[in-house]
Order: C-alpha cells, then sequence, then structure tokens
C-alpha cells in the first residue's frame, strides 16, 4: 500500500503541466526516456527529474531494456488519484450549482429570508 | 509562482455568489439551507439526516441519500474552526481529509466562497480507492482540461 509521502507527492505530481503531459503519453503505452523528451522542449536531465517525482510518487516505474529505460504507468495508482480527485470536483461544483440557485430563491421571496432569522 | 505548492497535496474550488456574506455563511451551517444544496446532482440531503453544531469540537454529519437506488452516504466531521461570518474548518473522521471554507466579501453583495482541502492522500485508503478504478483517456483528457482550466492562482 502507498505510504503517506507517496500519495502526498501524487498531487505535486500532478500540479505539474509536463509531468501531466508525460502521464498522458504513458497512459497510451510505455515508451523510452528519449521518447518522452521529444514532444517537450527542455533538457533530458529536466525530462529526468520530472520522471523521478512521477516515480517517486508511484505513477511511474522504470525498467532497464538494453540501453534504454523504460517508462510506464502504473494504471491503479493513477485511476485512484484521479477518480478521487473527479468525484470530488464533480460534487462541489454540483453543490454550488445547487447553492447558487437556492440563493436565488430565497432573497426573491424577502418575506421567506426574515423568517428564517427568526427561526433562531 | 511555482503551482506546484497550490496543488499540491491539496485541492482547491471556487465560486461568486450573488449575495451578502452573511447569508451565505448561514446556508453553510444552517439544516434548514443546507438541505437544499448539500447533496450534489441527483442525491438528496433530507433534514433530519444534518447534524450541526457550529463551534470548535462541535459536529457536522451528514447522510446523503441517492435519488435512484436510496443508497446512502454518510458524512461525520468535526468543525475545527468556526469565525462567523468568515471562515469554516471541518476535519472529517473517516478520512481525515480537512475542510476550510473561506468565505470573501466582493464589496459589491456578492461572495466568493473558496474551498480548500487538505490532508486529502488517506482517503486513498478507502476501500473503492484501493480496489482500483477503471479510467480512459477521455476522463484523463476531461480532467487534464479541468485542472488546467481552473487552477487556482
Amino acid at each position: 500500500m502507498l505510504g503517506e509521502d507517496q500519495l502526498d507527492a501524487t498531487f505535486t505530481a500532478l500540479a505539474d503541466p509536463t509531468r501531466r503531459a508525460i502521464l498522458a503519453r504513458l497512459a497510451k503505452g510505455d515508451a523510452a526516456v528519449n521518447e518522452l523528451a521529444t514532444p517537450f522542449d527542455i533538457s533530458p536531465p529536466a525530462i529526468s527529474k520530472h520522471l523521478k517525482v512521477l516515480e517517486r510518487c508511484g505513477l511511474i516505474s522504470r525498467t532497464r531494456h538494453a540501453q534504454f529505460r523504460i517508462c510506464h504507468l502504473e494504471q491503479e495508482a493513477f485511476d485512484a488519484a484521479v477518480s478521487w480527485i473527479e468525484e470530488n470536483r464533480r460534487i462541489w461544483t454540483e453543490r454550488f450549482d445547487k447553492l447558487d440557485e437556492h440563493l436565488r430563491d430565497i432573497q426573491r421571496t424577502p418575506s421567506r429570508r426574515r423568517k428564517g432569522k427568526a427561526n433562531e | 509562482m511555482s503551482d506546484q505548492t497550490s496543488v499540491a497535496h491539496e485541492l482547491s474550488y471556487a465560486r461568486v455568489f450573488d449575495a451578502p456574506r452573511e447569508l451565505v455563511f448561514r446556508c453553510m451551517i444552517e439544516p434548514e439551507h443546507l438541505t437544499h444544496f448539500w447533496g450534489p446532482i441527483g442525491v438528496r440531503t433530507p433534514l433530519e439526516n444534518i447534524a450541526v453544531d457550529p463551534r470548535p469540537g462541535g459536529v457536522f454529519e451528514t447522510v446523503m441519500v441517492n435519488d435512484a437506488d436510496g443508497s446512502q452516504y454518510m458524512m461525520r466531521a468535526v468543525y475545527v474552526e468556526v469565525v462567523e461570518p468568515e471562515r469554516l474548518v471541518w476535519t472529517e473522521a473517516l478520512s481525515g481529509v480537512t475542510t476550510t471554507s473561506t468565505l470573501v466579501d466582493l464589496g459589491d453583495g456578492r461572495t466568493e466562497v473558496r474551498i480548500r482541502q487538505t490532508n486529502v492522500p488517506e482517503a486513498f485508503r478507502s476501500p473503492e480507492a484501493q480496489a482500483g478504478f477503471s479510467t480512459s483517456l477521455d476522463r484523463f483528457a476531461a480532467y487534464l482540461r479541468q485542472l488546467s482550466g481552473d487552477s487556482e492562482r
């Protein structure tokens, strides 16, 4: 099971646009480090740093094939993080939509609003 | 500024409401109001399922009910901080997730509510998270759009 530090790190990892792009690429299939560096206008050492962050939090793993290091998306860790975030975001979005509507309702009828206050 | 610090192990949402701050604050602590909006779409929170004791150490408990199949979702939290009308902090007992609501008076009759969730990682230990989820590239793409679209500055 992932340790708490690792899980904290998952959010740090997902916060960076380059790392998110790397994850999007790996979602299509494994890739060598140099393949991953190609679409980005940054140095191999910088890519390597991003990969280290992703590896540390368990979102990817790296294995060596001949002289290549192959990166692999750890689907389960990744899905757990994304699902939780998505679900939570959806709940707050819908909750806010309803609150917005509710605030309109109670402000449209001032008498009800006052009554609410008097209920205390 | 690096966006790493703002999103690292926490999540933020914000919304501007066309209502005075005092009213928005009351909506967030009074069951009579909460019952109207607490559940997301398709989920209601009956008045009798809401317990609120808005003071540090007081409970904030809700049982939401899914309209479709009647399944229930319980949230048990305890208030850590209650500063009327600007700040509410509660911690969920099971997950350890702490939610901070900050209400900002925009000075023109509108109020911005900022929700910040910290200590989120514990939530990953839930059975659902451990069982793993299936996800698709489409969902991931949508998620990325959301994340880049409204990340907090």
